[in-house]
């Protein structure tokens, strides 16, 4: 079965311009999960591989009488197509990683995806491009009032939804948002940002989660309590903390134009230069490239590319996706021609796809 | 900017101080930082918090038993995983603590678990009934619970 690259990004790079967030420029994409386990089962720490299918086929008949989209067994999908769902934001880095039977389930807009067993029994999250977290838990509570009218979730009075670790105990609500930042970065003001958030009990790390580096000016914010707020106040402190960072990052932005309007023009036109005509690029220069790129539409220095391709190209020039959208196995040596001749295609004819 | 302490990460923190005689510049990273003492270092993540406090263990830990997966309040610890949804019941005097130092907090405010029809659970073991009466060729039974299951609208009844 092929999996699709482009149908799997189109949460990012929406026909319907409804459903893209506020602040596309400086906020990448935004994402809510929740994780659910179901009362009846034992969770993972004391699964067996029957109930673990158990799982898999209650969930299954869930989906079919309550929601549209597609069901995939992991084990059945090849490495490739794994990792691409990986790098597409469908699924964890830690869910590919199991043994035991797992399953997704991605709905027909692709903005909504069901990780079933993972690290709790349910892990739904739903995606958007820009900063969209208050329309977004709308459509995934939407879809976590199925699951759990149909299977029944652990509750308790005092705790909250029952998760696996702890740490995630009481509303199971992660919200995140991935912002680029490259203005606060060059004026060094970053980490002073960030620590801030830090000590309000929001958490930053790169954009694949957990321990995973900052590349490219992308830096991933969550919040980290999980107990003791409602969702609504959990998403709202986490908006009225992008705000404030959009504003600094907007001045930031200000202040490096007035200084060196010249030397940015010049690197954001020389990348711009790079991707539309190298012979061979790897995905982390691209990711370094795009940041330069992302910037220079935001700030209205390049106006015939918008960033819904920025968006597309940052998603299918991964390792994965790249050999997907080719449909075959690459090299690493090759992969990086491909992925050189597959960006100078886009940019060239930003139209076609 | 290098660090100029280890002269080999990015100096991401200024210090700037001004004493009588001259005036002090410093630019460290932050593990540089911390090693002199000028910032506490970082704040710890909930799960750091957990796998601190989770290392405090007592001798009764394994006592402590989830009656309905078994999972002991020492696996528990072990592992910082719950194995059912009663182990929170079974361990909560003892964890208490531990969750609130997580969270801040040890009361959940925000929404509640609709009491699901569990429609799902139900189909599931109606068709394994369904398959079973069939295979012992109990008609009657079988038409009864293909009766059910179109009750709850399911249409491919095998």
């Amino acid at each position: 079965m092929a999996l699709k690259i482009l149908d799997n990004i189109r949460w990012l790079t929406p026909a319907n311009k409804e459903n893209q967030g506020e602040h596309p420029e400086i906020v990448v994409s935004s994402r809510i999960r929740l994780a659910r386990n179901i009362d009846t089962i034992p969770f993972e720490m004391k699964m067996k591989n029957k109930d673990a299918r158990h799982l898999l086929e209650l969930t299954q008949s869930a989906i079919k009488q309550r929601l549209q989209g597609k069901f995939y067994e992991i084990k059945k999908l090849t490495p490739l197509e794994k990792e691409s769902l990986l790098e597409c934001h469908l699924i964890s880095p830690g869910f590919i990683k199991k043994d035991s039977p797992t399953g997704v389930f991605i709905n027909d807009k692709r903005n909504i995806s069901v990780m079933i067993n993972e690290e709790d029994h349910l892990r739904i999250q739903g995606l958007s491009g820009g900063l969209n977290l208050i329309n977004l838990s709308e459509k995934v509570f939407d879809v976590e009032e199925v699951f759990g009218d149909e299977l029944g979730y652990a509750f308790n009075e005092n705790y909250g939804f029952l998760t696996s670790c702890p740490t995630n105990l009481g509303t199971g609500l992660r919200a995140s948002v991935i912002l680029h930042l490259p203005g606060l970065v060059f004026t060094n003001e970053v980490d002073k940002v960030l620590k801030g958030a830090l000590q309000i009990g929001i958490a930053v790390r790169g954009i694949y989660g957990e321990g995973s580096e900052i590349k490219g000016s992308l830096f991933q914010i969550s919040n980290q309590y999980t107990l003791g707020l409602k969702e609504e106040d959990l998403i709202e402190q986490i908006r009225k903390l992008i705000h404030m960072i959009i504003d600094i990052e907007l001045k930031a932005r200000d202040v490096i134009l007035k200084k060196a309007h010249y030397e940015f023009e010049d690197k954001v036109f020389r990348s711009l230069g790079v991707l539309k005509s190298a012979r061979i690029i790897s995905s982390d220069e691209v990711l370094n490239l795009l940041s330069a790129l992302r910037f220079g539409i935001g700030m209205g220095i390049i106006k015939d590319i918008s960033l819904d391709l920025v968006n597309e190209l940052l998603i299918v020039s991964r390792p994965a996706n790249i050999q997907l959208y080719y449909g075959m196995v690459l090299e690493e040596h090759e992969r990086d021609i491909r992925r050189a001749e597959y960006i100078r295609n886009r940019l060239n004819n930003p139209g076609a796809n | 900017m290098l660090c100029d302490d280890c002269k080999k990460h990015p100096a991401t923190i200024f210090f700037k101080e001004v004493l009588p005689d001259r005036t002090v510049e410093l630019h460290l990273c932050e593990q540089c930082a911390a090693k002199r003492g000028l910032i506490s270092t970082k704040k710890m993540s909930p799960l750091e918090v957990m796998h601190k406090l989770l290392k405090e263990k007592d001798a009764r830990d394994a006592e402590i038993i989830c009656p309905v997966c078994y999972l002991s309040l020492a696996e528990f610890k072990r592992s910082g995983r719950f194995g059912c949804s009663h182990c929170i019941n079974a361990f909560d005097p003892h964890i208490k603590e531990l969750i609130k130092k997580i969270h801040h907090s040890d009361k959940h405010i925000g929404r509640k678990s609709a009491s699901g029809r569990k429609r799902s659970i139900e189909i599931y073991w109606l068709r394994k009934e369904l398959k079973k009466a069939l295979e012992q060729e109990a008609y009657e039974e079988a038409a009864r619970i293909r009766d059910r299951l179109k009750d709850y609208g399911v249409e491919d009844i095998g």
